[in-house]
């Protein structure tokens, strides 16, 4: 492995070397070329100082080996054909030996010198990469709060970086994400060979996974190694992060479910024992056979039981709606509906429990058809009719209307001569368990209207409540269109009479 | 003893639901039989053909609308179903497969006799070779003759309205789902236009009702279909 990758990346910076080689050759060529002509004028140490220039410059563009190469070729040079005898790599006169031995020290040493600041130089440029590519990255994972987006965003990233064929994420652990991987980039084949890399990743709680990286059988240079360590230090980083905020939201939505749960059993316990207490002292009354009940006091018993019963089954659906609202549960099942039958509907349901108020009705049966779910309407309908038999005082008028809003919406009215609610209390009657008057005054679960919002906006409508000179009025719309489709036209004035 | 009533089926597999039935009509004077799951209620059926039967659309072993379609397959025998309000597509699909009411449960039992009754009626009707002058309050609806008179005066029709109450006078009684309705009236490709049937409704009502937005006569089943309640 490490043999075929030093092999590799020899091959890999030869041409290269070899073309930087080369230069330096020409420019020692040019050199003496330039030279040799004024051999004769010049004395051998500027000569010697001369051959430096092509040294340092050899140098500083192919570092140091570039640079020891150039002071050996120019040792050459400068022998051959400008110390006596020329043409020979022989040596005379002392003088000459200390210039040309003298000249080979200090080439050397000014390529070492050189050819450090250059090193020093790139580590520098190679750093500031690093540290421009690390900052990129952290801002890229800054607010990323699910394991895939911040997986995404670690394996886009290293395959910049790096030129990478592939790299896989693989989760090994971390909640409901384990043994789910991710392979950039997308559509690429999963590499047969054994990745190049792989790196852990690490959390606090443990390992979390890791990053497989393959480039086609080009190993990393150490530099790269450390960068993709870190690179997989803030990915782990972030995955915590992820991780804890997740378990967080989950440790609020448990704990906000729970406060419903609990307000919803207090409120519950005391509207279902009531009706029973009433119903078992009833029934059980009238079993007994202690008393001779006279006809007129047992039918009040039994009314009663049954006024109870039809109030325990109010409150049993609308918990199963709630539950069903809370659950999401709700998909309206839609059918073009005519909104004149589905009131009709439910006051003709409601006609006893209405007796002691007067009901009017002014939804035309011309309105357009609007799509929605039957029962879940007439569940609006119910409650909203409930709501204003509970507030509004006997004999007063209950009034249903609708109209279409610029044919792109119809909206409802329920409107009742009871009280007027504080306005700081308007936005929030729709609120589970909210109650404007006190909880002992009027029976109910607080759910009703909750469950009506539920309903209208799942249907894509809104509700809201307004206080009018004469009375208080529900207001809900609906859209007459689903997914796109325009209420059906009724055809015209069917066959002509003969 | 006076002549045994009417033998009523009950299916239902709440033993409280058939103790309680079973109590109210025995009361009443009917005979009655129970069975607490599907199969057992169809074997019952099949040995003692009941006049009426009464079905829980909730049962263990098979769904009541697979009941009422292996019922439909061989008897008229009028059908009531039992619902709960959750249950609402289950009951129009158990109307399609020809069942004949539903009540959804909690139910009074005044309501359940008066369903019985109606029920039976029906029954009656359709064994009696059928009757071809139906009459309900004013009305008087000729379905040989084609003629259709309100307080002795005949009401003009055009023939779809005709058709239209033709089928509802001679299923009298009966819930009629739209589609049963828009398939008997105008045949299998019409049978989503629900508008269309809501329309010509309209049209009969004007035309037949003193107070067309309270009927008296063409009842709606609100989200189910319609109703022709002809005289007791």
């Amino acid at each position: 492995m490490l043999r075929s990758h030093w092999r590799a990346s020899l091959f890999a910076a030869l041409p290269r070397f070899a073309e930087r080689g080369l230069l330096t050759l020409v420019l020692i060529a040019v050199t003496t070329l330039v030279l040799s002509p004024l051999r004769s004028d010049l004395n051998t140490p500027i000569i010697a100082l001369l051959y430096l220039i092509p040294v340092g410059l050899s140098t500083t563009l192919g570092g140091l080996t570039l640079g020891i190469l150039a002071s050996l070729l120019a040792f050459l040079g400068f022998n051959f054909f400008f110390i006596r005898p020329y043409y020979t790599l022989l040596v005379h006169q002392t003088q000459d030996l200390l210039v040309l031995v003298v000249f080979l020290v200090v080439a050397v040493t000014v390529s070492q010198l050189l050819g450090r600041v250059q090193a020093s130089l790139r580590a520098a440029e190679a750093r500031e990469r690093e540290t421009t590519s690390l900052y990129e990255l952290s801002a890229a994972l800054t607010g990323l709060r699910s394991e895939a987006a911040i997986a995404q965003t670690l394996a886009e990233r290293l395959i910049e970086i790096t030129r990478a064929q592939a790299v896989e994420i693989v989760f090994q652990g971390g909640a409901g994400y384990a043994g789910r991987a991710l392979l950039l980039p997308s559509g690429v084949q999963h590499p047969s060979a054994p990745p190049e890399a792989v790196l852990p990743l690490m959390t606090a709680r443990g390992r979390f996974g890791e990053i497989r990286l393959w480039r086609a059988g080009l190993e990393l240079l150490a530099g790269e190694q450390r960068l993709l360590a870190t690179f997989a230090g803030q990915g782990a980083l972030a995955l915590e992060h992820a991780l804890l905020s997740q378990a967080e939201t989950q440790a609020r939505i448990l704990a906000e479910s729970d406060r419903l749960k609990t307000a919803l059993l207090s409120s519950v316990s005391h509207e279902l024992r009531t009706p029973l207490a009433t119903m078992k002292a009833a029934i059980s009354s009238l079993r007994s056979g202690e008393v001779d009940w006279a006809a007129p006091a047992r039918e009040d018993l039994l009314a009663v039981v049954e006024e109870d019963l039809d109030h325990l089954n109010r409150l049993v659906g609308n918990l199963l709606d709630m539950s069903r609202i809370e659950a999401g549960a709700l998909k309206p099942q839609r059918a073009w509906l005519s909104l004149a039958e589905v009131a009709g509907g439910t006051l003709m349901r409601m006609r006893r429990a209405s007796e002691q108020h007067r009901l009017v009705v002014n939804i035309s049966d011309d309105l357009p058809l609007v799509p929605a779910d039957y029962v879940q309407l007439d569940q609006v309908f119910t409650n909203l009719i409930s709501n204003a038999l509970k507030y509004a005082p006997g004999g007063s008028t209950i009034t249903l209307s609708a109209w279409t809003l610029g044919g792109e919406r119809v909206q409802v009215q329920v409107k009742n001569q009871g009280p007027a609610v504080p306005v700081e209390h308007l936005d929030h009657i729709f609120d589970k368990f909210y109650r404007v008057t006190a909880a002992d005054r009027v029976t109910g679960t607080g759910l009703g209207l909750s469950i009506c919002k539920g309903i209208v906006e799942a249907h894509g409508g809104r509700i809201w409540a307004e206080n009018l000179p004469d009375g208080l009025a529900f207001n809900f719309t609906l859209p007459l269109t689903w997914a796109g489709a325009q209420p059906p036209r009724l055809p015209p004035e069917p066959e002509a009479l003969s | 003893m006076t002549a045994p009533g009417p033998h009523i089926l009950v299916i239902d597999d709440e033993p409280q639901i058939l103790r309680a039935l079973r109590t109210i009509l025995l009361e009443k004077k009917f005979r009655v039989t129970t069975a607490s799951r599907g199969e057992e209620g169809l074997t019952l059926a099949a040995a003692n053909l009941p006049d009426l039967i009464v079905l829980d659309l909730g049962l263990p072993d098979m769904s009541g609308i697979e009941v009422c379609g292996r019922l439909r397959a061989w008897t008229e025998v009028p059908i009531i179903i039992l619902s709960v309000k959750d249950s609402e597509q289950d009951k129009v699909d158990a109307l399609d497969k020809g069942a004949d009411d539903y009540l959804t449960k909690p139910f009074g039992i005044e309501e359940f006799l008066a369903r019985i009754r109606v029920a039976l009626r029906h029954r009656v009707q359709s064994q009696g070779g059928h009757e071809t002058v139906i009459t309900a309050g004013p009305l008087s609806i000729d379905l040989v003759r084609h003629v259709v008179t309100r307080e002795g005066a005949e009401v003009k029709l055009t023939a779809t309205e005709f058709n239209l109450l033709a089928y509802l006078s001679a299923n009298a009684g009966r819930v009629l789902t739209h589609k049963t309705i828009l398939t008997h009236v105008w045949g299998e490709p019409e049978a989503d236009q629900v508008e269309y049937l809501r329309v010509y409704m309209r049209q009969l009502r004007k035309k037949l009702e003193a107070n067309p937005s309270q009927p008296a006569y063409l009842l709606t089943e609100p989200g189910v279909g319609y109703r022709f309640m002809a005289d007791e």
